[in-house]
């Protein structure tokens, strides 16, 4: 890193540790109840405890677990039947617009009707994660197949690919970066959805954890699990962004 | 490897507009044909009717003594739009491979036949780079050797030198002259530029527009091999050039 | 309108497949019911009032929390678009907060609000403050380098400079980072009712979901998505009629 873009770095953590002692005065002279705003230290007191008696590591775990699980078959169904509807025009013209139409619904919408069908248990869970994850991922990839160069399509014809090469040679290849995007929205999706589900159906997790938090007024233990709920975040993010620049470094 | 192309009576209607008409043309095996001729007489359609890419309407096209009623494996096409014709995802080698992939070829004896066609064009060192590291010219380069993986025995170029500076389209242009030589391929050039069809072709055919049409066949009686220079200025070229541009300047009248 | 009937026909045979099906099988559901049900519930939730006084307290809280958050991402994005030391400063500060996810502050929001509008005016604001920071912070930084160029070299004054540059260019794509906080707040208003707050569509929803009125249930599922596609359309409408002459095709989302 250049030596301008690293003094930059350091001002914006300065700025960083600036703001966290500002907390820390504001939180120590009580101008703020500290139900409601415990001192940073508080805080990391109570990380650092939950991780070390391994409770936080839990909870974290049991997030980290339901978001993945849903977001990995939202994946693969998202992208299966996303390849399906949009490598071919007829589905791509018949379904579109009843896709489009969905794509703004809030996915925990879904949520009561999912508790009506299989009541407070991992089945519902699982079943809202996926869903609310498979529609950014569905409707990335129907965009990718949409939005390949017309000029492939005919290149294919002239040199003679099958109908799957196509697919697989061009099209897919074509769509990963839409498809990567629609990833990292699914993550989000399912990150959100997973803490909604964990507050509402009591499932062993950060959401509980900030909830019971909450209810007990402990504090400084309810920011912890809203700044691993961050840290969460910032690494689907980062995980994505990985792949991203690995799968798509032909883009120089 | 014979492989004359035969248009005869070819006729072409897209979206209710006549493109081409009555079209009537032999190409004999290894002759180089330039196709010139003002916007909208149907080059390119004509180009695309001769790949497979779009069926007449009337009349019937043949390469070979075979109709042409899809894309075949030995007619090769160069499109104008490299960067559009290449697979931004794959180097170098992996857009030739495309190529070989579809012929089956198994994937060991794929590496020596990409770095050979790759050397053919000058791209052997940048056979790891993507197409977006790549200049105009060299992606040109690239699509050629694609084409040139197919073996085919017609090569049909769209314009293919028209989005380069002229110092790149003159080396492609004796580049693609040795090439074709040694291979004895027919080729099919279109072209806006006249002195471009002149330098290059056995013999110029000059379209018509509205409808699109054979209006002046150019046979060309300059010495192989071409040079840039020495060619350029015969007086044999001279009269060629000038005669194309009296037909291009009666054209848009 | 051939396109219109393609658009609508698979949804239709579904929802006809639906309702056959459901009544066929005869036996009552608590979780699901026939869509001939559904409308009817609909309709009557709709002529008594409820549904739509539902969806005003759901639009209250989006518009109050998008109008706080929204305002203070505006704001943000303003000074950081045009002042990009400010941004390279707050730069790990705003990479820290982003990845929060908005839910994850429902149990903090219910201790400092307890139940009611505030906590949902809350929690938007908080969804509401990163489409609009990003999307103004670039709308801004972009007018820095292409036209103020142009400006410079114009010497125009600041006034004009503001009036005749800045805002044209950037009000327009601030609209589109407005829409965008709009649909965002609508749906986080209504994944915080549905998951705590007793208000709102959300919370009616849920309502019906544990009295077991299934059909109630998705006759508010209908109407949301009704709800958020209708307003999405209407913010196009203002943001093609007003701003469509400022936008290039390409900015347009």
């Amino acid at each position: 890193m250049s030596a301008r873009r690293w003094a930059w770095r350091a001002g914006s953590v300065l700025v960083c540790i600036a703001l966290v002692l500002a907390w820390q005065a504001v939180a120590d002279a009580r101008l703020v109840s500290p139900v409601f705003l415990p001192p940073p230290d508080k805080v990391w007191r109570a990380l650092q405890r939950g991780m070390a008696s391994g409770v936080l590591l839990q909870k974290l775990g049991g997030t980290v677990l339901r978001m993945i699980e849903g977001w990995a078959v939202a994946s693969l169904l998202g992208v299966g039947l996303g390849t399906l509807v949009g490598a071919s025009h007829t589905a791509r013209a018949w379904l579109g617009p009843t896709l489009e139409f969905l794509r703004p619904l809030p996915a925990s919408a879904i949520i009561p009707v999912a508790i009506a069908l299989f009541g407070l248990s991992d089945a519902m869970v699982l079943g809202v994660i996926g869903f609310g994850a498979l529609w950014p991922m569905l409707l990335a990839t129907v965009h990718g197949f949409a939005a390949v160069e017309p000029r492939l399509y005919e290149v294919s014809r002239a040199l003679g690919l099958s109908r799957a090469a196509v697919v697989w040679k061009v099209a897919l290849p074509s769509a990963l970066p839409d498809i990567l995007a629609g990833a990292r929205l699914g993550l989000t999706v399912a990150l959100v959805l997973a803490g909604v589900c964990e507050m509402l159906a009591g499932r062993d997790g950060l959401g509980q954890w900030i909830l019971l938090s909450a209810r007990s007024f402990r504090a400084p233990d309810l920011y912890a699990g809203v700044v691993l709920f961050g840290v969460l975040g910032y690494a689907s993010a980062l995980l994505i962004g990985a792949v991203e620049r690995r799968a798509l470094r032909w883009r120089g | 490897m014979t492989a004359p192309i035969v248009l005869r009576g070819v006729g072409l209607v897209l979206g209710g507009l006549r493109i081409l008409q009555g079209i009537d043309l032999e190409i004999r095996q290894g002759e180089f044909a330039c196709v010139v001729g003002p916007s909208g007489c149907g080059k390119t359609t004509l180009l695309r009717a001769l790949a497979g890419l779009l069926p007449p309407t009337e009349g019937e096209v043949l390469i070979g003594g075979v109709p042409v009623r899809a894309p075949r494996r030995d007619v090769a096409v160069v499109f104008q739009d490299y960067s559009r014709a290449l697979l931004p995802w794959r180097t170098a080698a992996g857009n030739v491979a495309l190529a070989l992939e579809t012929m089956g070829m198994p994937a060991r004896a794929q590496a020596a036949r990409i770095q050979d066609l790759l050397a053919r064009v000058g791209l052997a060192e940048h056979a790891e780079k993507f197409p977006g590291q790549m200049s105009g010219g060299m992606q040109q380069r690239l699509q050629i050797a694609r084409c040139l993986a197919q073996e085919p025995n017609v090569l049909l170029m769209d314009e293919p030198f028209g989005a380069l500076d002229a110092m790149t389209r003159q080396t492609l242009q004796d580049e693609v002259l040795g090439l074709v030589a040694e291979r004895g391929v027919t080729v099919f050039f279109v072209t806006h530029d006249l002195e471009e069809a002149a330098y290059l072709g056995d013999k110029v055919i000059g379209l018509l527009p509205r409808p699109g049409r054979v209006a002046k066949h150019f046979t060309v009686d300059l010495p192989r091999p071409r040079d840039q220079l020495a060619t350029r200025e015969t007086p044999e070229f001279l009269r060629l050039r000038r005669s194309l541009f009296d037909f291009m300047r009666a054209a848009e009248a | 309108m051939t396109r219109l009937l393609r658009a609508i026909a698979v949804p239709a045979a579904l929802l006809l497949a639906g309702e056959i099906a459901m009544r066929a099988a005869g036996s009552s559901s608590d979780a699901l019911a026939p869509p001939s049900d559904v409308a009817a519930a609909l309709a009557a939730l709709l002529a008594d009032g409820e549904m739509l006084r539902a969806s005003a307290e759901t639009l209250a809280s989006a518009l109050g929390g998008l109008a706080i958050g929204g305002g203070v991402g505006l704001l943000a994005g303003l000074l950081f678009g045009a002042v990009p030391a400010a941004a390279r400063l707050f730069a790990i500060v705003v990479e820290g907060i982003r990845p929060i996810p908005a839910v994850a502050l429902i149990p903090l929001a219910l201790i400092l609000f307890g139940f009611g509008f505030r906590l949902e005016i809350a929690i938007v604001a908080f969804a509401a403050i990163w489409p609009m920071l990003v999307f103004t912070q670039a709308a801004v930084a972009a007018v820095d380098t292409q036209l103020l160029d142009v400006a410079r070299v114009l010497r125009l004054p600041l006034a004009a400079r503001l009036a005749r540059i800045v805002v044209p260019f950037a009000l327009p794509r601030i609209f589109v980072a407005f829409r965008l906080a709009f649909g965002v707040a609508l749906i986080v208003a209504v994944t915080v009712e549905i998951a705590v707050n007793p208000l709102g569509l959300g919370y009616g929803m849920t309502m019906a979901q544990q009295t077991l009125r299934p059909a109630d249930m998705l006759a508010y599922l209908v109407w949301i998505g009704v709800l958020g596609f209708l307003l999405n359309v209407l913010l196009l409408v203002v943001q093609r009629t007003v701003f469509g002459r400022f936008l290039p095709r390409g900015a347009r989302p």
